[in-house]
């Protein structure tokens, strides 16, 4: 296996002039992966994924909590949620989040990876420091920033001037930032990664033509880069707005959906029906109502952008 | 029935587990504890107060031929753990938990044992405990609980010097309240510390006002599934009178964004940033781990004040009474699990609980305080509960789980003012009572 798999790899000799160009798959001598591959896989995913899937679909149509027989009660679940204005209210704060997450998180990370791809002096160091929150747990991060924004002995006491009395998490507007500006700090490196990536891959003879053709550096940003970004960005958005809708330590430990219900997004109020009311069935219809807006979402995404039919950035390269 | 009655739990059980496992990364130990090993299984909240717990079965196990064993689940998950494996093969023998509403799901469904048998055999496993706190294990006038750790009355703590130097003295009134909350503004300090962000604490306030304006009689009531209780008069004039005390500025602007959890409102109190702070008894050993000077010199305590022309007795004081050793009903060893309980009330255990600070609500509880590490703060709690007509159990752990997280809601948003009395009234109608 290892034989055949080294030589579906350009030798030795020849890297450098490969790296500049995609793999050639139809010259491979490793045949199609039979599907015999894929079960161990496939079964994993079946018995972690689907079967409870089927399970909390079944559980939304059942009242249960937790220590006495669960009855079903039919749609009761369901029709309970269509008219929870909390469960309204929740919809729309996450997909504020999520929105505020792609906003913010976007444009640094193109920044910082584009600027990570370089060859500056300085640059390595402090690619690392950038690094490091992705490093920490979400918990880590929450507890820290909740002691960081303490408004008596935190930043906010010394900085009145920016925040006021402090109140941060008292407040819809601030504490919606709070939430916002966390997932940014720690998320940011990750995309920052992908992008660095990326454009590391850009062809570096698109730079020189553009250079013979007198192109600065905003230019070449803008009609090089950023184009050959396009593949990446999609990948990185897709994985932003899954991971905003499905947020959920933030918020647990920064605002634990406070003050009142003020920032109880989809996942927060899941937990909070299913874990804290103990009130299995409607958690359970809150999941599943999540599992089928993510992956609407996704899709359309996929659809919109047209990621699906797999356009290489590539084109008109060589 | 049966065959039609287990699909769906099996369906249930696994989709909590699979809520759960989505939900939380982090493995847990093996809790779990089957009936029929020969052993009685005892399940218990994790921290601190655990070596004693462990003391206490080492003892019981070098008597007894059937052993206990001691589970312990870390605190955060306690609630949950228990709630998932109570009505399984993996229950323990004997449990942990609040009394009141954190057992009454668990009587409903018919999975505890009532102690009236075993307190026939030996009636000192209620006399040997305060009447008050003893009775907050007793749902539908059966026993269910023996107090198994140490009272937690609520205090209204300050900050000595603080209050010197603004020229006040502890309030024994809600004016002197008032008028003291007026002149630490005047002395540039956040009158009284609020952990909001817990919510928790917050709700300290309602609970104590509530029982000295109307008395125990309309909490029981409301709690009893008569929700008119929270429309009369006098919880009205509760929330009014929590409203001109949050809108008098007593607890500053920013309490909710401060928690007592990760010691922020501790440190205000500590630093002399605040004057007072309504909080359980063991604020005080939460002081002395924080800030050991300031509690060992600057710490005031007193208990809750008077309201004038309140329905309730002024001796009345609310928090946890204690906590509680419950008997599941399908235990195999029930005579190992009175032998077991007896010991909640012997020497050993007290004096092991009053050494780190507990105060165990036992009668024999009285001769060792005078020994004990903090002999005033000890005395001065074992007064307040053993003298107090009626302890109120918090809010939260007298109604059913399942309400805790909506009435917190309803409690932060009537204090910042998201919701208004009406507002405040019908959500609280609104909770489930059982």
């Amino acid at each position: 296996m290892t034989t055949h798999l080294t030589s579906a790899r350009p030798a030795a000799g020849s890297r450098k002039e490969s790296r500049r160009r995609p793999p050639a798959p139809s010259t491979t001598t490793v045949g199609r992966p039979s599907f015999a591959w894929a079960v161990p896989a496939a079964l994993f995913f079946a018995l972690f994924a689907i079967v409870p899937l089927i399970m909390v679909a079944v559980l939304s149509f059942m009242s249960w909590d937790g220590i006495s027989s669960p009855e079903f009660v039919g749609t009761d679940n369901w029709s309970r949620l269509a008219d929870d204005p909390v469960m309204l209210k929740s919809i729309w704060l996450t997909l504020l989040l999520t929105v505020l997450g792609v906003v913010l998180q976007t444009p640094l990370s193109i920044l910082l990876g584009v600027w990570a791809a370089g060859h500056q002096r300085n640059r390595a160091v402090l690619s690392v420091i950038y690094f490091i929150p992705l490093l920490l747990s979400a918990t880590a991060v929450s507890v820290l920033w909740r002691a960081l924004l303490d408004p008596n002995f935190g930043i906010p006491a010394e900085a009145t001037w920016l925040f006021g009395d402090g109140n941060l998490f008292g407040e819809q507007t601030t504490a919606i930032g709070v939430l916002a500006f966390v997932s940014t700090w720690q998320f940011t490196p990750f995309h920052t990664l992908i992008y660095q990536g990326a454009a590391r891959a850009v062809p570096q003879v698109l730079y020189q033509a553009a250079e013979i053709d007198g192109a600065g550096r905003y230019r070449q940003f803008f009609h090089i880069t950023l184009p050959q970004l396009r593949t990446s960005m999609i990948t990185s958005m897709i994985l932003m707005i899954v991971g905003g809708l499905t947020t959920f330590e933030t918020v647990l430990i920064l605002t634990q959906g406070g003050p009142g219900t003020d920032t109880t997004i989809s996942a927060y109020y899941m937990y909070d029906k299913a874990f804290k009311s103990f009130d299995y069935g409607i958690g359970s219809a809150i999941a599943l109502a999540l599992v089928v807006a993510a992956t609407i979402i996704s899709l359309i995404v996929v659809r919109v952008s047209g990621y699906d039919k797999m356009r290489s950035s590539m084109e008109g390269v060589s | 029935m049966k065959t039609r009655a287990r699909l769906p739990r099996l369906v249930a059980t696994g989709a909590t587990l699979a809520l759960a496992l989505s939900l939380s990364a982090c493995g847990d130990g093996d809790g779990g504890a089957s009936s029929d090993d020969g052993k009685i299984h005892v399940l218990v909240y994790g921290d601190a107060s655990n070596k004693i717990e462990q003391q206490i079965v080492d003892t019981f196990n070098k008597t007894s031929d059937v052993k206990a064993v001691l589970d312990t689940i870390p605190g955060a998950d306690y609630q949950t753990k228990l709630q998932t494996i109570i009505n399984t093969p993996q229950a323990p023998d004997i449990f942990y938990n609040w009394g009141g509403g954190s057992i009454k799901p668990f009587v409903k469904a018919d999975l505890l044992l009532p102690l009236d048998d075993f307190i026939k055999k030996d009636p000192g496993l209620k006399d040997n405990f305060l009447p008050s706190v003893f009775n907050s294990a007793v749902v539908d006038g059966k026993p269910y609980g023996i107090p198994m750790r140490g009272t937690q009355p609520v205090l209204l703590f300050h900050n000595k010097k603080v209050l010197e130097d603004a020229g006040v003295q502890p309030p024994k009134t809600w004016d002197e309240l008032l008028a003291a909350v007026g002149k630490l503004k005047d002395a540039g300090v956040t009158p009284i510390a609020l952990g909001g962000g817990d919510v928790w604490p917050t709700q300290m306030w309602f609970q104590y006002l509530y029982d000295r304006i109307a008395g125990p009689e309309l909490f029981a009531k409301a709690i009893g599934g008569d929700k008119s209780a929270w429309e009369s008069a006098d919880s009205k004039k509760a929330l009014d009178m929590i409203s001109e005390l949050v809108d008098s500025g007593a607890f500053g602007k920013n309490y909710d964004s401060v928690k007592y959890t990760n010691g922020g409102s501790v440190q205000l109190v500590a630093s002399g940033k605040a004057g007072f702070e309504l909080m359980g008894s063991w604020y005080y050993s939460q002081q002395l781990t924080d800030h050991k000077e300031f509690a060992e010199k600057d710490l005031g305590y007193t208990a809750f004040p008077t309201v004038e022309g309140g329905k309730g007795d002024p001796g009345n004081v609310a928090g946890n009474p204690n906590n509680y050793y419950s008997v599941m009903k399908k235990t195999k060893h029930p005579e190992a699990a009175a032998e077991f309980l007896k010991l909640m009330y012997s020497d050993e255990f007290v004096k092991a609980h009053l050494d780190i600070g507990n105060l165990p609500t036992t009668t024999n509880t009285d001769k060792f305080i005078d020994d004990s590490a903090t002999p005033e703060y000890t005395r001065f709690q074992y007064d307040l509960v053993s003298d107090a007509p009626n302890f109120q159990l918090s809010w939260d752990q007298a109604y059913p789980q399942k309400a805790s997280s909506d009435m917190h809601k309803a409690i932060q948003q009537f204090f910042n003012g998201q919701l208004d009395t009406d507002g405040f009234i019908k959500a609280m109608q609104a909770l489930p009572t059982e």
